[in-house]
């Protein structure tokens, strides 16, 4: 085995792992938005690290891989801000523990 | 130091990527046909992985060429549904295509109107910008679903799909925008009457209706398999306006 297949495996392992604390954060976070955050963080991540390793361990493929991270990049955070800005326009209240609101523009609780 | 440290990262990954230079074949000289097609019907990314599973069915490793690089009197999609879909069906796919218009049309004369509907709400900052980013590279990727769904999975319905999207992208950013139907419907129509007369010409030159009477080329090159990648084009412009018009209807309200 090739140094870049053994980099390339290292990294989609490291992908995989980051879905994992993505579930895992689903699952644990108390309202939509700490959700929303864990999720979309952990799945851009991982779709980094998993994407640039099959483009590390095969080569002919390292172009198109690294295209799909900039689109990626591009996508998963604004929808992530889009989803959290609607959510708080339509009235989901945040978690009892949330300390600041900067989006109402003060340091209420 | 922090900025040490960055240039560090820096050239090694600039290290890294001139480093693939040398495995990655240059610009034009790739064989689209051996990789393409021997991948896309091995369902592997790996030659070597081809190779091997080729020798375990008693196969010699040259029969990849023979196999899937010959040329292909019959039909020369690599992919199969495409084939099926455009080639032998192709008749089926224009019942299909006459069935979105008609659920189109209906939806038009149900929800249509003349003015765009405002919702009073503007939107988000981040989105605003992006979509400027985002469209171009959007309508580029429906274009390449469909210019190659002889190639690889995908084809005239979900790149024309994407580009709807595009167009819904640009409604939900843009309170003012409003795409005229007289634009959608005329590349709708034109496209629907040029799959069409692409039906006679193969009637006229080949005696059946859809007849594929251009040369079908190499099994897995971007130029092959005769009319299917054209016809894959009307099909993916048609499905993008006619469902950007759909859209459109739904953004519109009388007035």
């Amino acid at each position: 085995m090739s140094w870049n297949e053994m980099l390339g495996q290292i990294l989609m392992v490291v992908g995989g792992f980051f879905y994992f604390l993505g579930g895992l954060g689903m699952i644990r976070m108390p309202d939509v938005y700490n959700r929303l955050q864990a999720g979309t963080k952990a799945t851009t991540l991982g779709t980094f690290s998993t994407v640039l390793g099959v483009g590390i361990a095969y080569p002919p493929f390292l172009i198109k891989s690294l295209i799909i991270i900039a689109f990626v990049a591009l996508t998963n955070p604004v929808g992530s801000s889009v989803l959290a800005r609607a959510s708080y326009l339509a009235g989901v209240k945040p978690a009892p523990i949330t300390k600041v609101d900067e989006y109402k523009g003060g340091e209420s609780s | 130091m922090r900025r040490l440290y960055a240039i560090l990262i820096a050239a090694g990954f600039v290290y890294m990527m001139l480093s693939f230079l040398g495995v990655v074949p240059g610009y034009g000289n790739i064989d689209l046909c051996s990789r393409v097609s021997s991948s896309f019907l091995l369902k592997d990314v790996s030659e070597q992985n081809a190779k091997n599973w080729l020798m375990a069915k008693g196969l010699e490793t040259k029969s990849i060429e023979k196999v899937y690089g010959e040329k292909n009197k019959e039909d020369g999609c690599a992919n199969v549904v495409t084939s099926i879909v455009v080639n032998y069906r192709s008749f089926d796919t224009l019942g299909e295509v006459t069935v979105l218009f008609t659920a189109a049309l209906g939806v038009g004369l149900i929800l249509g109107g003349t003015r765009r509907k405002k919702y009073g709400l503007l939107p988000n900052f981040v989105f605003r910008e992006s979509t400027r980013i985002l469209v171009p590279l959007i309508i580029l990727f429906g274009a390449y679903i469909f210019v190659h769904g002889h190639l690889t999975p995908g084809g005239g319905f979900p790149g024309g799909t994407i580009i709807a999207a595009a167009a819904l992208l640009l409604y939900l950013a843009d309170e003012e925008f409003f795409l005229s139907k007289v634009s959608t419907g005329a590349l709708e129509g034109s496209m629907g009457g040029l799959y069409v007369i692409a039906g006679l010409l193969g009637l006229a030159i080949g005696g059946y209706f859809l007849y594929n009477f251009l040369p079908t080329g190499r099994v897995g090159n971007l130029i092959s398999s005769g009319i299917v990648p054209i016809v894959y084009t009307f099909i993916g412009l048609k499905v993008g306006a006619e469902l950007s018009g759909l859209i459109t209807d739904l953004h519109s309200e009388e007035g």
